[in-house]
């Protein structure tokens, strides 16, 4: 009897302590979520993880599109149990297509946390029960041969011996034929925006071929969430904003290379700059960039990955990579509103991942300084613009055109060095859930 | 009492019971991977299409040979230590063409691009 009593305390008090460590959370960044998302990160209570089955949380956040039902059932599966999900609207309409327990309605970010932390705690005291499978509980290919007792199979290498095909032999630049392995990364692998899909042919971890897997056309397309910049197409904005806003954008660009590169700190302390920026901080900025610059891994991790040849980017107009490469192509040379505030673009050499941080960080720092000496001054939407991310038109989006330069860019590189090389590109998660399959070069499912 | 194989016995059936004892506790509080898909490994959302047993060129084997190739040599210095006092500076000399060669070998390799670790 004392025994049992004290079996039940241990197991109340282990509880007790599970529930105040930080809650382990798998965030889904739908569409107009991902600021909010990566924010996140600097929450103390919150332990953001990059694999399902190190979290007991699916955070779905914004409209995650229903295209992508089957991957987030998979996705769901894969976490560790006790788990739930939860969803956080943030003004989406359409809610997600697997079932969640907690919706959270306030967009504020301490809301969502204590949401989060109280739902943990109920799965861990048993109050809430832990969500049941989405998928059936069917192997695709089950680890069963042709013989008697489930063993054996025809054809070794290239074959398909268990279910599932063995990898095929191709040649490898040494001259060697060797096994190449096909890996489908996406639409919710950590580093990527949500929605991007790489086909990838990789010999060790060498990345032999890569494609991308848009979704079919006849998908309808998601909207693209309203931001400045996408106001700034319809009606007049600010300077100041729009500055401001790129600023934050680049500095989050940063924040995300940063975690990419296991350097989660700094991330948190350029998150934090972020979300405090006002205009005028360029000084705030130039001493980040001071920080970053002393960070020898840093350095190391991003000089001469992801070069890509200036000839490949004519006509891109993708803003900062553009720069990056040493061209001075910048819409706004060409806004009366800009050429008043005697605006010239930065450039750097380089075109490789640490150039493209460089030149983020020297744009925030000019956008700040723009920002704070902009006054009133009015963006005409006749103009043209440019956004963070290059220029934006209707129907013109800086993903589509950067995303085709992926399939080349990845060829020949390390797994390691093709992640930090998509994270320099600084893909923008509401762009890529709305591409759409339209030309031959794309790999559709 | 025990004796040195009564104390070693000890310690291998506490290590066992340990081990046992460890993998039940994990085995009763995990409850991952109970349904087949619950099972398969993340990849960002999709089923993984091919098997995961593939044959790759293991790179960092020159790395391996290298050290084999200088381990060799350190081998060989511990009877030159010995006579290193007798002989004198004739015996640094000979070491030193020695172990230049080897160097050679190495500055060749990485002209080669042989130490390319991927």
């Amino acid at each position: 009897m004392a025994g049992a009593c004290a079996a039940v305390g241990l197991s109340a008090a282990a509880r007790r302590a599970a529930s105040r460590a930080p809650v382990p959370v798998f965030p889904v960044a739908g569409i107009g979520a991902r600021r909010e998302m990566d924010d996140l990160l600097v929450e103390p209570r919150l332990r953001i993880v990059d694999t399902p089955a190190a979290a007991n949380v699916l955070l779905l956040a914004g409209e995650v599109p229903n295209a992508l039902v089957a991957e987030l059932a998979l996705l769901h599966d894969g976490l560790s149990h006790p788990r739930t999900s939860l969803w956080w609207t943030l003004g989406a309409g359409v809610a997600p297509v697997i079932p969640f327990s907690v919706e959270v309605r306030d967009s504020d970010p301490s809301a969502l946390v204590d949401a989060v932390v109280d739902a943990h705690r109920r799965l861990l005291t048993g109050e809430l029960a832990s969500s049941s499978p989405q998928l059936p509980d069917e192997d695709g290919a089950p680890w069963r041969g042709v013989g008697p007792y489930g063993q054996g199979g025809t054809g070794m290498t290239g074959g398909v011996p268990y279910g599932r095909p063995m990898a095929g032999v191709a040649p490898d630049r040494d001259g060697l034929r060797l096994d190449q392995l096909t890996v489908r990364i996406g639409p919710f692998f950590a580093r990527f925006p949500t929605g991007l899909v790489l086909e990838l042919r990789l010999q060790g971890d060498v990345v032999q071929e890569a494609q991308l897997v848009l979704p079919p056309s006849d998908v309808p397309t998601a909207r693209v969430a309203s931001t400045p910049f996408s106001d700034a197409l319809h009606v007049p904005v600010r300077v100041s904003v729009l500055e401001l806003e790129r600023a934050r954008s680049h500095l989050r660009s940063i924040a995300s290379t940063l975690v990419s590169h296991q350097l989660g700190s700094l991330a948190r302390r350029v998150l934090h700059l972020a979300r405090q920026v006002r205009p005028g901080d360029d000084e705030e900025v130039e001493r980040l960039h001071r920080v970053l610059r002393r960070s020898q891994i840093l350095g190391w991790a991003t000089s001469g990955v992801g070069h890509i040849a200036s000839d490949r980017l004519e006509g891109t107009a993708a803003g900062p990579i553009l720069r990056a490469s040493g061209i001075a192509r910048d819409e706004r040379t060409d806004d009366p509103a800009y050429v008043g505030l005697g605006f010239e673009p930065i450039v750097h050499e380089g075109s490789d991942a640490r150039a493209r941080l460089a030149q983020r960080l020297a744009e925030a720092r000019h956008s700040l300084e723009l920002a704070g000496r902009a006054g009133d001054i009015d963006h005409d939407p006749e103009s043209p613009l440019e956004s963070p991310r290059g220029r934006l038109a209707a129907d013109d989006l800086p993903a589509q055109r950067i995303l085709p330069l992926i399939p080349a860019l990845l060829a020949g590189m390390e797994w390691g060095d093709a992640v930090s090389t998509v994270v320099s590109l600084d893909l923008d998660t509401d762009e890529v859930l709305a591409m759409r399959a339209t030309d031959s070069e794309f790999l559709v499912p | 009492m025990l004796g040195p194989l009564g104390a070693a016995l000890a310690v291998f059936v506490a290590a066992t019971v340990a081990m046992v004892a460890l993998r039940s506790a994990s085995d009763a509080i995990a409850g991952v991977g109970e349904t087949a898909p619950e099972r398969v490994p993340f990849l960002g959302g999709h089923p993984p299409e091919m098997h995961a047993w593939s044959r790759f060129h293991a790179r960092y084997y020159v790395m391996a040979l290298l050290f084999l190739a200088f381990d060799m040599e350190m081998v060989f210095m511990y009877p030159w230590a010995v006579v290193f006092v007798r002989e004198g500076g004739i015996a640094l000399v000979e070491m030193g063409m020695f172990i230049t060669i080897l160097l050679v070998g190495v500055l060749y390799a990485w002209r080669e691009r042989a130490l390319r670790w991927a």
